[in-house]
């Protein structure tokens, strides 16, 4: 498996060395380049969700989850996600110059026109989001290429709505 | 059969329908049980099977796909009150609870309305005549006016020389909103038109009603409220204030109490100030009015909130006073029981609103499963929520989680506990402002008590940002998690776990077929 920290970050791969059930990390490549490591080992523990860290001679829990491809993490009182990746597979990011609802959710206003040009950070749409309202605002100056939705659509997580061009 | 301490009380009940929905009717739910009464439950199909339904004795279905056929809908909730045999109706916060002809059409179905009178609610929920009942009571007020906007005339025109006449910066905002949602903020005069035409629309968003009001913007303040409890024989008492100063776009995000800005000479004036607006309404009940206190002492009301608040566990804490269980007193008909000599202070208390919202994406709201849940119990931690492990957060309802609410002796042990308690807070699956409050109350400005209202527009939030972990320690974690097998966790009372054997572990595990042959 590869993992990220975040979806455009790097990829890492991790080796470990497996001794009565602990795992001691052995090595970390990113890029083909091998990584500066922790000194950290990883064995299960008897409660559902919970994991012994050893890092750097210092024993604590994490508590950890898999949630689709992603892993979230509970570890020294702070919460963390991760994503796992298929080897060699591509990032899942949507394609360049489009924008996607980041809610599911309904649209109250589009204030632009295909054909027009926007400036960055104008707002292109309002929509509305768990009694909320949000702008989606253009990421880059451009020429509006389609406009997907109209007033009063409802619109899914990640549905493009606007294209934007050079 | 009415409980014991109903005994004598001239309007008794023994049943109380709660006309809302997660932590805060799962709350009033308990007080009902706890406090011998039957407690019915309404919900939409979202929320079937959600734990205020849990948590109560029966629970009618309202049917239909948005909030005005469900939980807005007057008609439906009287009928699941008789159809339960319900004798009284407790609004909770939010939805119907501020809505005078809610409160007119439980008490002309004969059912107990468990709240002000309906006047009280017009009059307080009605910003002009809110002012004008304050003035007369010798309320001091800011300076601003309402808008009569109807829907032929310009009503930019009207409001631009309002706002000339009230001075920028200032507020914008829909007389029937609340909550942050219908209040805009303007700094200059070119911006009233876009921050006017999104308050107008999320108020008939969220409320259905779509007037304005305008008022000067006092920056640099803090909120500061007072929680007041009235009965219905004009015994008024206050139960001292709570800062709420720590606000995001006019949504609390801690509050505490004591504040630490409020000495015992301010207390006592705004005290006075609040019975007097409670008074003004012959307020019945649980009530809380909200000032601004300015940098110099002074106070001004801002509005009266008839109805329980979201962050009255603060007080609670620090009076031992149940509201919800005075709110059921009072509207039986019963004497308050409490004068103010026997309202003190003892300790501090802090409550923090934990969201799914992904404060690095502008607090975008997030959805998802709460894979694990874990809240931190400990002494001195509460902890007020409508969820369990194992549950949906959908878009259909409003991103707050939870309340976690910390008591302990002085502020600085307060903001220890909460510290420790946020820290121990195990909520994974949801993206949530856990990390983001945690950094909060860590911080300097909010340590030594000093955030005024404008707190956190006027800061980077990077600075909330929790500390850096290396991409290795991460990696290491869940690549040695997945192949661990902890990706096969799952609670033995989940119906498909047939993965998990409650003895040997996952089902790789090479011991699973020895307990099977030899159980």
């Amino acid at each position: 498996m590869e993992w990220s920290i975040d979806n455009s970050g790097s990829r890492y791969i991790a080796s470990f060395s497996e001794t009565d059930g602990k795992l001691k990390l052995s090595k970390i490549v990113s890029d083909n380049n091998e990584q500066l490591i922790p000194d950290i080992s990883i064995s299960r523990d008897e409660k559902p969700g919970r994991i012994l860290v050893e890092l750097e001679g210092v024993t604590s829990f994490a508590h950890v989850i898999r949630s689709d491809d992603k892993w979230w993490i509970h570890f020294q009182g702070h919460i963390y996600v991760t994503n796992m990746h298929e080897p060699g597979s591509k990032d899942s990011s949507l394609s360049e110059g489009s924008l996607s609802a980041p809610m599911p959710g309904t649209i109250l206003d589009v204030l632009v026109k295909s054909g027009q040009r926007v400036r960055q950070g104008q707002t292109l749409l309002i929509m509305e989001a768990m009694k909320m309202e949000h702008r989606i605002q253009a990421p880059k100056a451009g020429e509006v290429t389609v406009v997907h939705f109209q007033k009063g659509d409802r619109v899914d997580m990640g549905q493009n709505l606007v294209e934007i061009g050079e | 059969m009415f409980p014991d301490w109903m005994n004598n009380a001239p309007q008794p009940f023994d049943s109380v329908l709660v006309a809302n929905r997660g932590e805060i009717a799962v709350r009033i739910l308990r007080a009902a049980k706890e406090s011998g009464l039957r407690g019915i439950a309404v919900y939409s199909d979202p929320d079937k099977g959600s734990l205020h339904v849990e948590t109560s004795d029966d629970a009618i279905h309202l049917p239909g796909d948005n909030l005005s056929e469900t939980y807005l809908n007057m008609d439906a909730i009287i009928s699941a009150a008789k159809q339960s045999g319900a004798q009284a109706i407790h609004p909770g916060y939010g939805f119907l609870s501020e809505r005078a002809d809610f409160a007119k059409a439980v008490q002309s179905a004969g059912l107990v309305w468990i709240g002000p009178s309906p006047e009280a609610i017009e009059t307080m929920g009605d910003k002009i005549s809110a002012r004008r009942r304050m003035i007369e009571s010798e309320v001091p007020i800011i300076p601003g006016e309402e808008l009569a906007i109807e829907s032929d005339s310009n009503p930019l025109g009207v409001l631009a020389s309002s706002a000339a006449r009230v001075g920028y910066p200032l507020l914008v905002k829909a007389s029937a909103g609340g909550g942050g949602k219908g209040m805009r903020a303007v700094y200059e005069p070119k911006m009233l038109r876009t921050e006017y035409e999104a308050a107008a629309r999320e108020a008939s968003a969220a409320f259905g009603d779509g007037t304005v009001y305008v008022e000067r913007l006092l920056t640099g303040s803090r909120h500061v409220e007072i929680q007041v409890l009235c009965d219905k024989y004009g015994n008024s008492i206050h139960l001292n204030e709570r800062d709420c100063s720590l606000q995001r776009r006019h949504q609390k995000v801690i509050e505490e109490a004591p504040s630490p800005a409020v000495t015992s000479e301010i207390r006592n004036a705004m005290g006075i100030a609040a019975i007097r607006a409670a008074k003004a309404v012959n307020y019945e009940g649980a009530g809380t009015v909200e000032f601004l206190l300015t940098s110099k002492g002074e106070f001004f009301f801002l509005e009266m909130n008839t109805r329980l608040q979201v962050e009255h566990p603060v007080t609670e804490l620090i009076t031992g006073v149940d509201l919800v269980q005075k709110q059921f007193e009072v509207a039986a008909g019963l004497p308050l029981g409490l004068s103010q000599v026997d309202i003190g202070i003892t300790g501090h208390s802090i409550e923090a609103r934990i969201y799914a919202e992904d404060v690095s994406k502008g607090f975008l709201p997030a959805i998802g499963k709460l894979a694990m849940w874990r809240p931190p119990s400990t002494p001195g931690v509460r902890m007020d929520s409508g969820f369990r492990e194992g549950d949906e957060v959908t878009v259909d309802f409003d991103p707050m989680l939870a309340k976690l609410i910390v008591h302990a002796p002085d502020r600085p042990a307060a903001l220890r506990r909460l510290d420790s308690a946020l820290s121990e807070f195990i909520v994974l699956g949801v993206t949530t402002n856990v990390g983001f409050l945690r950094q909060i109350a860590r911080s300097n400005t909010f340590s030594e008590g000093m955030v005024t209202t404008d707190f956190l527009d006027n800061v980077s939030l990077d600075e909330f940002s929790q500390p850096q972990i290396e991409d290795s320690i991460l990696v290491s974690i869940s690549a040695a998690s997945n192949r661990l097998g902890m990706d096969r966790y799952s609670r033995n009372t989940n119906p498909d776990s047939s993965l998990i054997d409650e003895y040997s572990g996952h089902s790789d595990d090479p011991f699973r077929t020895l307990t099977r042959s030899f159980p």
